[in-house]
C-alpha cells in the first residue's frame, strides 16, 4: 500500500490554496454585482419585469375669454379581455355583445384570441362599463380614462378642432396646441410572467397621469354663439352655401368669434352633417371638407373690400387725395378693354370721397394706375397680403398675386377693385386692421394664455405686431372714409344707430364669371374713430340679391347692434 | 505507523510495459488488519443539506414552469427527489463498503476504462438529442448522462492507476503518460459534451498534479491546453461569440440569459427578496432549476445566503482535505482529491458562469441543480468519499503527519 509522501500534501495545500483564491474571486464578484452594481441590475430586472399599462392624461381645457369652457374632458371607459383569466368565455361574450352593441362575431374573434390583453373597445360611456364592471365576470378588465367633450357641440367648430381615439388633436386648436393640451399618461406598473401575464397579488405601482395644461383663448363664447345664429339665420334666408364671419380686434388681433356655417358637431366629427353629405367625392373627402375652416385655409377674389388696400397705396403715395375730382362714365377702358363699372350708366362727377362711398370701379382704377404696379404690390406687402397672417390655427393659405411682370394696365385695374388676385379673409382683415388701426399690423390670434395645470401658472402669449405699415394720417383718412361708405355710401345698411361705424361693402364674382355665382361681403368696424372691432361677412353664393350692399351688410348691423354695446361692458 | 510502505515491485520494469496492467494487490495482508471507524459525519451532513436545499430551490425555480407547461408545480421537485433519496441510498451504501473493494478485481481498472468508453460511444449512437447534443440514454421515464458517469469512474480509474505507477509518475515521462492514458476517456466526451470534457480534464490534470514531484511538467501542459482551447475557439466561431458574449452581455441578443441572470443576482442585494419571491424565474430566465439556479438563489436570498452556500462547499471541500491528507493509504487519497477536484471545478464554473466571471458554459452546480444522474452519481462519489473517511488515520494515534 502506497503512502501520502510530503511532497503530495504539499501540493494538496496548493490545490486548496488555488481554489480558495477561486472562490474569493466568486465572493468579491458576488459582492459587487449583489451590493455595488444592485441597484442598476434592480433596476433593469424591473424594466423587464413590469409592464406598463398607460392610464390616459386629461387633456387641458380650452376656456374662452370669460372662462367658459368649450372644450372639456368626460369620464370613459376601454373595455379589454385577459384571455387566461377568462373561465366563463360564452357568458363573457354574451355580456359585452349586450352592453357593447358590437357584433358578437367581433368580440368572439377578441375573447377567444391567445394574447396577454385584447381591446374590446375605447370610448364607452361610464354607465355602459358600470353595468359590465357589475356583471363581475373573471377576465374583464375595465379601465377608465377620459374622453374629449365639448359642451356647445357645433359652436366654434372650425376653430377649436378636435381629437382622435388617442385624445390627440387632429384639427384646429387641439392641433395646434396639442403639446400643450395633451397631459402626460400616467402608467401602471404590474409585475407579469414572461408572457405579460399579471402575476395575481403582485402590488401594482401607479404613475399617476398630469392633465393637460389649460388654454385660454381670445374668443367670446357670447358672440360666438350669437354671430353663428345669425350666420345661420342669413344663410338659410339666401340659400347661401355658406356664411362665415370673423370679429376680431384691430387693435390686437384678439379673434372674438368665428364662424363658417354648416358648423358639425365637435363630439361627433366622423359624422357627416346633412350639409356636408351633399357634394361629390368619398366619405373621407367629405369629411375633410367638413373640418375645413376655409376662414384660414382658402383663398378668395375679395372684390370691392380690397379697394381700401387701393386706397391706401393712393394716398400713401400721395398719387389722390379725398377732394380730388373724377368723373365716371360707367366704365373704364383699359388698353383694348372695357371694365365696366357696377352701376352702368355711371356715377358721373365724383370725388374721390365719393367715388370711395360709391365704391366706383373707374376711380380706382384710375388711382390703380396712378400707383403703378411696382408701388403697388410694395404696398401690399407692407399690408402682409405676401405672407401668411401668422394665426395660431394649422393649415393657413397664402395669397395668390399675379407676379410684377405679368401685371400689365388691365391686371393692376382688375387689381385695384378686387379682381385678379386671391387672399384669404383673414389676411383681408389683418390689412384693413392696419389701414384703421393707426397704421401696425396685428396678427390674428386665438390663444391668449395658457395654465400649467400642476401649478397654476399663467403664461400670456405675446403675437407680433408691425408698425409702421401705414400712416397715422392715411389711416385717419381710411377711417373717415369708410365711415362716409356707412354713414352716406353703399354700406348705409350697416349703419348702426347710437354708434359711428365704418366699413366697405363687396360683391365678387366667382370664378369662372358669368356663373350667376357670387360672394357677397361686407368689412365693417366701429366705433369708426377708434375702431376696437372689426368684422368680416362672406355669403357664399347667396340666391336672389347679391349685392353686399344689401345682403350682408344689413347682417353686420345686426351683428354690430348686439355686438357694440355688449363690447363696452367687456 | 501500521501501514507498510508499499513495495510494488512489479513496477520496477521499464514504464512502457508495465504502466498498464492488472493490480496485483500486494498488500493484501494489511487489509484485513484495518478497523474501519465513524464516517465524517460533517461531510454527511453538508451534503444531506446542500441536496435538500436544492430540492427547495428547484421546487422554487421551476413551480411556476411546472405549474404552466406541466399542469404540476413540483413536477421538477419530484424527479428530483427520487433521484435525491435513490443517491442518498446509494452513497450510504457506498460509505459502508470498503474503497479497496472497487479495485479488488484484478480486472478493474480495465472494465472501468473501457466500460466507460463504450458507454459513451454507445450514447453517441443511441442517444435522445436535447439542446442539439446527444448526451442522454433513456431508461424508461427517466433519461440519464453517461458523461456524468465518467467523472466517477475517471477518479477511480486514476487514482488506481496512479497508486500503481506512483514511481514512474514521479518522472515527466510518466506524467506525459498518464495523460495519455486517461486521454481516450476524455476526448469521447468531449465529442459531445465539451464542457464535461473539461471537468474531467481538470480533474485529471488536479490528480496527477498532486501525485508528482514534477512541476515545470504541468506548466508545459497548461501551455499546450490553452493553445489547444485557443486552437478549438478559433476552430468554431460559435465559440468565439460566446466570449464576445462574455465582454458585452449587454449588446448581444445571445447575452440575454447572462443579462438576465445578472438581473436577477443584482435584484438580490443583501438579504434577497425571499424564499420563493424571485420574479426572474417567471420564464424571464431560462434553465433557472437548472445551470442558471444560483442566479434564483441570489435573488431570492440576496448576498448572504449566497455567501453561506460559497461558505458551505468550502467547508466540504476543506473536511475533503482533511480525509484526503489523513487517509489511509494514497489510493484513498487520490480519490478524495478527485472528489475536490470535481465539486471545486464544477461549483467555480457554475457560479463564474451564472455571475458572468468567465464566459458561458453549461455547468450544473453540485447538488444544488436539477438534474438526476448528476445528482446521483455525485451522491455515489461522496459514498466513496465517506467510504475513505472511516479509515483516515485519527491524530492522537500520532500517524496523522505520515512521517516515519
Amino acid at each position: 500500500m502506497s503512502r501520502i509522501r510530503i511532497f503530495q500534501k504539499r501540493k494538496y495545500w496548493f490545490v486548496f490554496g488555488c481554489l480558495s483564491v477561486l472562490f474569493l474571486i466568486l465572493s468579491g464578484r458576488l459582492y459587487y454585482l449583489m451590493i455595488v452594481s444592485s441597484e442598476e441590475l434592480s433596476q433593469k430586472a424591473l424594466a423587464v419585469e413590469q409592464r406598463e399599462r398607460a392610464i390616459k392624461a386629461a387633456r387641458g381645457i380650452i376656456y374662452d375669454r370669460n372662462g367658459v369652457v368649450l372644450a372639456d374632458n368626460q369620464p370613459v371607459c376601454t373595455i379589454s379581455v385577459i384571455y387566461n383569466q377568462v373561465r366563463e368565455p360564452e357568458k363573457v361574450i354574451r355580456l359585452l355583445t349586450k352592453t357593447l352593441e358590437m357584433s358578437e362575431e367581433d368580440i368572439r374573434k377578441k375573447v377567444e384570441k391567445v394574447s396577454s390583453r385584447e381591446k374590446i373597445k375605447s370610448n364607452v360611456p361610464k354607465e355602459t362599463a358600470d353595468a359590465i364592471r357589475e356583471a363581475s365576470l373573471e377576465g374583464i378588465k375595465v379601465d377608465e380614462d377620459y374622453k374629449r367633450y365639448y359642451p356647445f357641440g357645433q359652436l366654434a367648430s372650425k376653430v377649436l378642432g378636435f381629437t382622435g381615439a388617442d385624445n390627440q388633436g387632429i384639427v384646429g386648436l387641439e392641433a395646434r396646441y396639442d403639446s400643450l393640451l395633451r397631459g402626460e399618461d400616467g402608467t401602471i406598473l404590474t409585475l407579469t410572467d414572461f408572457r405579460g401575464i399579471e402575476i395575481e397579488g403582485a402590488a401594482e405601482e401607479r404613475i399617476e397621469p398630469i392633465q393637460g395644461n389649460s388654454l385660454y383663448l381670445s374668443l367670446d363664447y357670447n358672440m360666438q354663439c350669437f354671430v353663428q345664429q345669425v350666420a345661420e339665420k342669413v344663410r338659410k334666408e339666401k340659400q347661401a352655401k355658406s356664411v362665415s364671419v370673423i370679429l376680431l380686434n384691430p387693435q390686437n388681433g384678439e379673434i372674438y368669434s368665428m364662424v363658417h356655417v354648416p358648423e358639425y358637431d365637435l363630439n361627433h366629427p366622423f359624422v357627416l352633417t346633412e350639409d356636408y353629405e351633399q357634394g361629390e367625392g368619398n366619405e373621407n373627402e367629405k369629411r375633410n371638407r367638413m373640418w375645413r375652416n376655409p376662414i384660414i385655409s382658402d383663398s378668395y377674389e375679395p372684390g370691392s373690400t380690397f379697394k381700401i388696400v387701393t386706397a391706401v397705396a393712393a394716398l400713401e403715395e400721395g398719387k389722390v387725395s379725398v377732394s380730388d375730382h373724377f368723373s365716371c362714365p360707367g366704365f373704364k377702358i383699359v388698353e383694348d378693354r372695357r371694365i365696366r363699372c357696377h352701376k352702368t350708366q355711371g356715377h358721373g362727377a365724383e370725388t374721390f370721397r365719393e367715388g370711395v362711398m360709391n365704391s366706383c370701379n373707374p376711380v380706382f382704377m384710375e388711382i390703380g394706375a396712378r400707383v403703378g404696379a411696382k408701388s403697388m404690390l410694395e404696398y401690399y406687402r407692407k399690408l402682409g397680403l405676401y405672407e401668411k397672417t401668422g394665426v395660431d390655427l394649422p393649415g393657413e393659405a397664402g395669397s395668390i398675386m399675379h407676379p410684377l411682370e405679368n401685371i400689365g394696365a388691365v391686371e393692376l385695374a382688375t387689381m385695384s377693385f378686387g379682381q385678379s388676385i386671391q387672399i384669404t379673409p383673414l389676411q383681408l382683415l389683418r390689412a384693413v386692421s392696419a389701414a384703421v388701426n393707426g397704421g401696425f399690423a396685428i396678427t390674428p390670434h386665438l390663444a391668449v394664455k395658457s395654465r400649467d395645470s400642476v401649478t397654476g401658472e399663467e403664461t400670456r402669449y405675446f403675437y407680433d405686431k408691425k408698425e409702421g405699415c401705414v400712416s397715422k394720417a392715411t389711416s385717419e383718412t381710411m377711417r373717415s372714409l369708410l365711415e362716409a361708405v356707412v354713414s352716406e355710401g353703399t354700406g348705409k345698411n350697416a349703419a348702426v344707430s347710437g354708434w359711428k361705424v365704418g366699413g366697405k361693402t363687396a360683391t365678387s364674382e366667382k370664378l369662372p364669371r358669368r356663373s350667376g355665382k357670387y360672394i357677397s361681403s361686407f368689412l365693417g368696424f366701429a366705433p369708426a374713430d377708434h375702431p376696437t372691432v372689426m368684422g368680416l361677412i362672406l355669403i357664399d353664393e347667396p340666391v336672389g340679391v347679391y349685392y353686399g350692399g344689401t345682403v350682408a351688410a344689413p347682417v353686420m348691423a345686426e351683428i354690430f347692434q348686439n355686438i357694440l354695446p355688449y363690447l363696452d361692458n367687456l | 505507523m501500521n501501514i507498510p510502505v508499499g513495495k510494488t515491485k512489479k513496477q520496477k520494469n521499464s514504464p512502457s510495459r508495465t504502466m498498464w496492467q492488472p493490480t496485483e494487490r500486494p498488500e493484501g495482508e494489511t487489509v484485513q488488519r484495518r478497523r474501519p471507524h465513524a464516517m465524517d459525519y460533517s461531510i454527511v451532513f453538508i451534503v444531506i443539506f446542500l441536496v435538500g436545499f436544492g430540492l427547495v430551490m428547484v421546487y422554487s425555480t421551476s413551480s411556476y414552469k411546472g405549474g404552466l407547461y406541466m399542469n404540476d408545480a413540483a413536477y421538477w421537485l419530484k424527479r428530483q427527489a427520487i433521484f435525491a433519496v435513490l443517491g442518498i441510498v446509494g452513497m450510504l451504501f457506498i460509505s459502508k463498503t470498503d474503497y479497496h473493494r472497487w479495485r479488488a478485481w484484478k480486472w478493474s481498472l480495465h472494465a472501468y476504462y473501457f466500460g466507460t468508453i463504450v458507454l459513451l460511444l454507445f450514447t453517441i449512437a443511441f442517444a435522445t438529442a436535447t439542446h442539439g447534443s446527444k448526451r442522454w440514454l433513456g431508461i424508461g421515464p427517466f433519461r440519464f448522462q453517461p458523461s456524468e458517469v465518467a467523472k466517477v469512474t475517471v477518479i477511480l480509474i486514476l487514482a488506481g492507476f496512479i497508486t500503481q505507477n506512483i514511481r514512474q509518475i514521479q518522472h515527466w515521462k510518466g506524467v506525459l503518460k498518464t495523460f495519455f492514458f486517461i486521454s481516450p476517456v476524455i476526448a469521447v466526451v468531449g465529442l459531445e459534451n465539451l464542457s464535461t470534457s473539461i471537468i474531467l480534464l481538470g480533474i485529471s490534470a488536479i490528480m496527477i498534479f498532486v501525485s508528482t514531484k514534477e512541476w515545470k511538467i504541468f506548466g508545459a501542459i497548461a501551455g499546450i491546453g490553452l493553445a489547444g482551447i485557443g486552437g478549438l475557439i478559433l476552430y468554431q466561431p460559435y465559440r468565439i461569440e460566446r466570449f464576445q458574449i462574455w465582454f458585452h452581455p449587454e449588446s448581444s441578443d445571445k447575452g440575454l440569459q447572462t443579462m438576465q441572470g445578472l438581473y436577477a443576482i443584482g435584484s438580490g442585494g443583501l438579504f434577497g427578496k425571499g424564499l420563493g419571491q424571485s420574479m426572474q424565474k417567471m420564464g424571464f430566465l431560462p434553465e433557472t432549476h437548472n445551470d442558471m439556479i444560483f442566479s434564483i438563489v441570489c435573488e431570492e436570498l440576496g448576498l448572504f445566503g449566497a455567501l453561506c452556500i460559497l461558505a458551505l462547499y468550502f467547508t466540504l471541500l476543506w473536511r475533503f482535505m482533511v480525509v484526503a491528507l489523513n487517509a489511509e493509504d494514497l489510493y484513498g487519497s487520490m480519490i478524495v482529491i478527485g472528489a475536490i477536484a470535481h465539486i471545486g471545478i464544477q461549483v467555480f464554473i457554475n457560479i463564474g458562469v451564472v455571475t458572468n466571471t468567465i464566459p458561458n458554459t453549461g455547468i450544473p452546480l453540485p447538488f444544488i441543480s436539477y438534474g438526476g444522474s448528476s445528482l446521483c452519481i455525485l451522491l455515489l462519489e461522496m459514498g466513496l468519499v465517506l467510504s475513505v473517511s472511516r479509515y483516515i488515520r485519527i491524530k492522537n494515534q500520532g500517524s496523522m503527519s505520515g512521517r516515519t
